[in-house]
């Protein structure tokens, strides 16, 4: 190549080999809610850490957005302060990042918003590309994205993306948020818009693809021919903390099974996607929440368990019952508990039991999923010979010390012939060096790449809702009673009985 | 088993360098439990790093003798959860008793909470008496962030006198792990693309910072490399460390608006030791398509990147560099007239530790490298 050779290279010939890591492309990220808890907790510290990990680049902004009135420099400031001990990349990012002061619905802070944006892709060569982060309650939502689009925010420049990322809640129920979406999607595309679960971010919940999609020798059991019955346990040990008024609204259903455990389902129960794009993966895991049967109001209470811990005792302290905590009604019927037995209509999981159990204030703090599997159809052995032997169990343990364990039959070393069982234990922290990022890294990134897989489709949500919108309903009209619990036990009586009664047993994590 | 496996202080060492663990010399000892890999190098001195749980060691054995051994170590090793092996691959390293061996050796081990290997440390002597001398010692490492299970990895040395030293593949195809990859490390000199015993590598591990000073030295070295990579992947620990650097320089030209300069370089400037300023020198020239004369190497301690270009009527400067006063590599696009950027990245970890586990995360061919190391070759000639 000669000196002033002026013909650009059609690629970026010095990132050959470097590809294989992710990076976010140069851009902005506007933070609406910028002042607020979620962003100086989690945001702005998942940030730093992919700053850290080199994976943004040097062309990159933050631009916070909120009522509270502040400087760029008092932005800058709080900037500093979410990341006390930041690496020195932070403080570029520091220097770029801008506020805005102003009311989420008022024409002056998006035309604001349009000003500083043009001035950073002139002087950062940002290149046009915005990724909206909505960090303010959820009743902003549709706000900020009718303002966006009104000053044209909401279209991406040429060469450019615009990308809005929301989180849970998306709604109160299914009617609530059908409304969110259709206000969403008059301003922005589908593919514009990227919904949050954080536990789709979790590197383990992930790893129930790789676990399943990866290896040869577990799918062809994934089936009704193998397995017996499904459970999912979403166990906490804490109470509702500081949010008790805000717990009053949501429950455990809302909370967790609408989103956490509908997420964690559809990756178990999906069929092999054609790919893991985008497209790909969540076309599956929608076809796999439509196979699970809506449960009609006659069947609720043979479905169906609530309950509310009382008193009791966890990890050695003596803790309160619900209604007795900060914000809580003394008379509440919210449910800190919910136990379900789901069934699945298709040709893999047919007559397969799915057994979901989750709860605040139980012994453990456990996220899994078992699949337990079929007894041998003769067993070879004298009974008292197997004694100890129990059908086999495939266990993804999300968290924590995540990994895989599987149940089997062994024989006892010794004269006699006995099995009995035992664990083959895989786990993910004694086998990969890299610490596995935050679910707010991981999907910070994502977002900002351009990415979707991880985030959840408007057809997700509607789906997810759906499955538990008649639970809502019936216990809003009071139709099943609210059982009551002991903090540190593993759920009330009839949450055994739910299961029981189909001869079986709840695991213990 | 003829030896039993007995509990001593000091993890086993048959070869008696004075090395971290100071072992003794080739007795009939049978070894050692719970102890504390004690010594001055490796990360052990800071006591987290892995525990000797219990060692075995014998002169004038045989292989089989040693393959008894490494089951019974986990049987020895008191407690429930000993016994289970965790390993990724199979590392062979190949020294003839250097002074800095233990260091090596230690950061190897330093890694087995994240990396656990199976280590086969040979040392070829073949004017000594024909004869081999073993130790085996399980390693039990504490994975990070309160992880519940402990991982154990063996560690087995085998000095190796007489003819014999001259046929170590026969010597070390009984050690290596089934299914998984067998790597072979030289640390102190390149192997002969000749050597038998790369037929049992799946790939190998060097270091370009090591070479050598000199051009020539360098030069003959790379086209060695060359050959090597040939036959199978070859992973290079000075690459892993530049690529920070390299990473850098790439993210400058991210911006559809700087991009442009590529096609507009008229000098490239890279200072560093010799080694690293050449693999980097070479990088260019093959990634950019850059004339010798256009690229400018220099001598100095640390590694910095300018690119100076021209296109229309602009001029840019993209320069990567080491700050030590804020502990930090900074990449600085400036363009004139233009949007210019800066980034800041804390100083990248260099120890061995690092890039080794860096380097065994990836044991593919590098056709990048391969390229650079092609470019290099003729700028150290």
């Amino acid at each position: 190549m000669s000196a002033g050779a002026t013909t650009a290279p059609p690629v970026n010939t010095l990132a050959e080999g470097l590809e294989t890591v992710r990076r976010a492309p140069p851009g902005v990220l506007v933070v609406f809610g910028a002042s607020g808890d979620l962003t100086h907790r989690k945001l702005l510290p998942a940030l730093e850490r992919l700053s850290r990990r080199r994976l943004l680049p040097a062309a990159f902004a933050v631009i916070g957005v909120a009522r509270t009135e502040m400087s760029d420099d008092g932005f800058r400031d709080l900037m500093s302060d979410a990341v006390p001990d930041a690496g020195p990349g932070w403080g570029e990012i520091v220097k770029n990042s801008v506020y805005i002061a102003g009311e989420y619905a008022h024409p002056d802070t998006f035309s604001a918003l349009q000003d500083r944006l043009k001035d950073i892709d002139e002087a950062l060569g940002t290149g046009g590309n915005r990724t909206y982060y909505l960090a303010t309650i959820p009743e902003m939502f549709g706000e900020v994205a009718k303002a966006l689009g009104k000053v044209g925010l909401n279209q991406p420049e040429t060469g450019g993306s615009a990308r809005l990322v929301i989180e849970k809640p998306f709604g109160r129920d299914r009617s609530t948020a059908r409304e969110l979406d259709t206000t969403l999607h008059e301003v922005f595309e589908e593919e514009q818009i990227y919904r949050i679960d954080h536990y789709l971010g979790k590197e383990t919940v992930q790893n129930v693809l790789a676990l399943r999609f990866a290896n040869a020798i577990f799918e062809p059991l994934w089936t009704r021919n193998y397995i017996d019955h499904v459970q999912v346990t979403v166990a906490e040990t804490v109470g509702v903390e500081k949010r008790g008024s805000f717990y009053e609204t949501a429950g455990a259903l809302r909370d967790i099974v609408q989103n956490h455990v509908m997420q964690v389902l559809s990756l178990t129960l999906m069929e092999p996607p054609s790919s893991t794009d985008a497209e790909g993966l969540r076309g599956e895991k929608v076809k796999a929440l439509r196979s699970v049967v809506i449960p009609n109001a006659g069947e609720i209470p043979n479905v169906a368990v609530r309950a509310q811990y009382d008193s009791g005792w966890v990890e050695g302290n003596s803790v309160p019952g619900y209604r007795q905590e900060d914000g809580v009604s003394p008379q509440s019927q919210t449910e800190t508990f919910v136990a379900l037995k789901l069934a699945v209509d298709n040709w893999r999981w047919a007559g397969v039991p799915i057994y979901v159990r989750t709860g605040k204030r139980l012994p453990k703090r456990v996220t899994e999923v078992a699949l337990q599997f079929k007894e041998v159809p003769h067993l070879a052995f004298p009974k008292e010979a197997a004694l100890g032997l129990h059908p086999n169990a495939l266990v993804m343990r999300i968290q924590p010390d995540e990994g895989v364990t599987l149940r089997f039959g062994a024989k006892v070393p010794g004269q006699a012939f006995m099995v009995r069982d035992v664990l083959m234990d895989f786990s993910y922290g004694a086998a990969f060096l890299e610490e596995p990022p935050d679910a707010y890294e991981r999907l910070l990134l994502d977002a900002m790449v351009g990415d979707p897989t991880l985030f959840i489709r408007s057809d997700e949500v509607d789906t997810a809702w759906g499955i538990v919108q008649p639970l809502l309903d019936a216990w809003a009209k009071g139709d099943a009673p609210l059982a009551g619990y002991a903090a540190g036990s593993w759920g009330p009586r009839p949450a055994e009985t739910l299961i029981e009664r189909d001869g079986r047993k709840w695991r213990t994590p | 088993m003829a030896d039993a496996v007995t509990p001593s202080p000091e993890p086993a060492n048959p070869a008696g360098h004075d090395g971290a663990e100071g072992g003794a010399e080739g007795t009939d000892g049978k070894a050692n439990s719970a102890g504390r890999a004690g010594g001055a190098t490796g990360a052990d001195t800071a006591g987290y790093g892995p525990q000797a749980v219990h060692s075995w060691q014998k002169a004038n054995t045989s292989i089989d003798q040693v393959i008894a051994a490494l089951p019974e170590l986990r049987k020895e090793a008191s407690g429930r959860e000993a016994g289970t092996r965790t390993a990724v691959m199979t590392l062979v390293m190949v020294s003839s008793g250097e002074d800095d061996l233990e260091d090596f050796v230690a950061s190897v081990r330093s890694l087995g909470a994240h990396h656990p290997c199976r280590v086969v440390l040979l040392q070829p002597d073949p004017d000594s008496t024909p004869t081999i001398d073993a130790s085996a010692c399980l390693w039990r490492a504490q994975p990070p962030e309160g992880a519940e299970h402990p991982v154990f990895f063996e560690e087995i040395r085998l000095r190796v006198g007489g003819q014999a030293a001259s046929h170590l593949a026969s010597i070390v195809s009984p050690f290596v792990l089934a299914d998984l990859p067998a790597l072979m490390w030289f640390p102190w000199e390149l192997p002969s693309p000749t050597d038998p015993l790369l037929g049992i590598a799946s790939a190998l591990l060097v270091d370009t910072r090591d070479v050598g000073p000199a051009a020539a030295v360098i030069g003959h070295a790379y086209r060695t490399l060359l050959e090597l990579s040939n036959h199978r992947p070859v992973v290079d620990l000075s690459w892993v460390r530049l690529q920070p650097w390299r990473e850098l320089l790439a993210g400058l030209f991210v911006p559809e608006h700087n991009r442009a300069f590529l096609g507009g370089i008229n000098q490239a400037t890279v200072t560093g030791k010799p080694g690293p300023r050449h693999m980097l020198g070479g990088w260019l020239m093959a990634q950019l398509d850059l004339r010798a004369r256009e690229l400018v190497l220099q001598d100095a301690k640390h590694v910095d990147i300018t690119l100076e270009a021209d296109v229309a009527d602009q001029h840019g400067t993209f320069h990567v560099h080491r700050d030590d006063r804020t502990r930090a590599v900074w990449a600085t696009a400036n363009v004139e007239g233009g949007p210019s950027h800066s980034q800041a990245l804390p100083l990248p970890d260099d120890s061995l530790t690092s890039a080794l586990g860096a380097a065994i995360s990836n044991l593919r061919a590098d056709r990048v490298w391969e390229r650079a190391l092609a470019a290099a070759a003729t700028l150290a000639s």
